[in-house]
């Protein structure tokens, strides 16, 4: 399953790319809003994990580039710090799938990209 | 003298001095104008470029770092094997600087990972002797140096710096005895809070919320400490002690609490009706209306509110003299109050004497209003 991942973090950034590439995906990599939002544009990844505050363009901004560029249906998944209630419920009204309270297991991320891998790939 | 007839006589001069320097001179000057030029220019060359090699270099680091931690932490994830670093430049691990580098990506990590990830960033905190870097930082002299150092230990939980992290708890700086009290909070709960036995400096309100954030005991054992805290002659542990008792509903300090009521201090009486309205008894009542005169309106409203959950219909003509009272907030509270206690419930409003005068029939018509929705 090919992931985009924003995060602005380099520790979480190589953390959550080690972690899912031992899961054997294939990664996209972008460490600020406006990159995410050019490389979803480009390229169609299964899958987008992001965080909510970073530089240029938020996560929030994000979840409305996937939203406006149609096609096919891609599941985001918000990563939030404790106290952003309020942000992530913005976030599931613009039309995100899922949410990871920061601190997070990767273990526990692993797990739950799992929910998202197609039947096709899964088999 | 006229000023302008001034300003001339001086322009006049400058250009006699100009006529006088000789070409030579001249020479001499802009030349030297031009070293230094050449100079500035060359020195902000070699400036912008060591900066660049910083940045690049920092960058390199910060990289090199953040590959060898994400390694780190999935080393192994029952966490029980010895941790394998791997990293290519062994000497960068014994400069300070890199080692600071190495701190402030574990930080966070720790602060964003859970569950096994964790133990080996504290593995590889340890390991590396990160801790005796931190702990360098108690000693310093500057305050902030020594509050990052206390803040560091804390989030990589080094309770073996617990002495030297205690005795900082009652230090003249804010900054340094905050971030030492939340550490104690953070290696034993409440437990960790004995401090407030020895500490004569105020714990702000900031403060309080920070260490209430920290705690994350279900139910400790030792409750009854929170008694003696409330007979503290610091104000702020009273005020403390008594939020304590609220969020653990510590039934035991309800006669301590009661006194507190008598305290002159207003947020020690606010905080004790707090706990009143949690936890009261059968005499709640008449203790809370022996303070209504002494208090201020925030009081007064505080109180009446209290009577709304705990009184009966024996303190209907108290409530009813407070329907005089000159506050028509005051009047508003009182009238709300007796619409739960009294027998006829909201249907009360329309039989009072008042109710068809200004201000009460406003303030009767919003009750009715707040009630309905």
């Amino acid at each position: 399953m090919i992931i985009l991942v924003a995060e602005d973090e380099m520790m979480m950034l190589k953390t959550i790319e080690l972690r899912l590439k031992k899961d054997g995906h294939q990664l996209i990599i972008c460490q600020d809003g406006r990159e995410a939002i050019r490389k979803i544009e480009e390229s169609s990844p299964d899958l987008i994990i992001t965080d909510i505050m970073m530089p240029f363009a938020s996560g929030l901004e994000i979840i409305e580039a996937v939203k406006r560029k149609g096609g096919k249906r891609i599941p985001v998944i918000v990563l939030s710090a404790m106290g952003q209630e309020n942000v992530v419920l913005q976030a599931f009204q613009l039309g995100a799938d899922d949410y990871i309270t920061k601190p997070f297991s990767p273990n526990e991320l692993s797990m739950r990209v799992k929910r998202y891998i197609p039947e096709s790939i899964s088999t | 003298m006229i000023p302008w007839q001034n300003t001339i006589k001086m322009h006049g001069s400058f250009i006699h001095f100009f006529l006088q320097v000789n070409f030579h001179d001249l020479i001499s000057v802009i030349y030297g104008f031009l070293v230094l030029l050449v100079l500035l220019i060359a020195f902000i060359i070699v400036y912008t470029f060591y900066k660049r090699k910083v940045a690049y270099k920092k960058k390199l680091w910060r990289e090199n770092i953040a590959i060898m931690i994400s390694q780190v932490i999935f080393n192994e994830d029952d966490g029980t094997a010895p941790l394998q670093i791997s990293f290519d430049d062994v000497k960068l691990l014994h400069k300070s600087r890199f080692r600071q580098y190495v701190i402030d990506e574990v930080i966070p990590a720790k602060k964003n990972l859970s569950g096994s990830a964790t133990e080996n960033l504290k593995k590889l905190f340890n390991t590396l002797e990160l801790d005796k870097d931190s702990f360098k930082k108690l000693r310093n002299k500057k305050w902030h140096i020594k509050a990052k150092g206390i803040q560091e230990l804390a989030i990589m939980e080094q309770v073996k710096y617990v002495k030297e992290i205690f005795k900082l708890t009652n230090n003249k700086n804010e900054s340094v005895r905050n971030e030492a009290q939340c550490a104690l909070v953070s290696f034993y709960g409440f437990e960790g809070f004995r401090f407030l036995n020895v500490t004569t400096h105020p714990i702000s309100q900031w403060q309080q919320i920070s260490l209430l954030n920290n705690l994350h005991d279900v139910q400790p054992s030792n409750l009854q400490v929170i008694e003696k805290w409330m007979q503290s002659p610091n104000e702020s542990i009273i005020i403390f002690s008594l939020k304590l008792a609220t969020l653990y509903s510590w039934y035991y300090a309800y006669d301590q609490v009661i006194r507190c009521l008598q305290n002159p201090d207003r947020q020690i009486k606010l905080n004790a009706l707090a706990y009143l309205t949690k936890m009261p008894r059968e005499d709640t009542p008449d203790e809370v209306i022996a303070q209504y005169s002494f208090g201020d309106k925030k009081i007064k409203l505080a109180i009446l509110a209290i009577l709304q959950e705990v009184g009966t219909e024996k303190h209907l003509p108290f409530l009813l003299k407070q329907l005089h009272n000159m506050d028509d907030t005051i009047k508003a509270a009182a009238a709300k109050t007796l619409s739960y206690l009294h027998p006829l419930g909201i249907a009360f409003l329309h039989t009072h004497l008042f109710a068809d005068e200004y201000p009460w029939n406003a303030i009767f018509l919003q009750i009715e209003k707040d009630r309905a929705a």
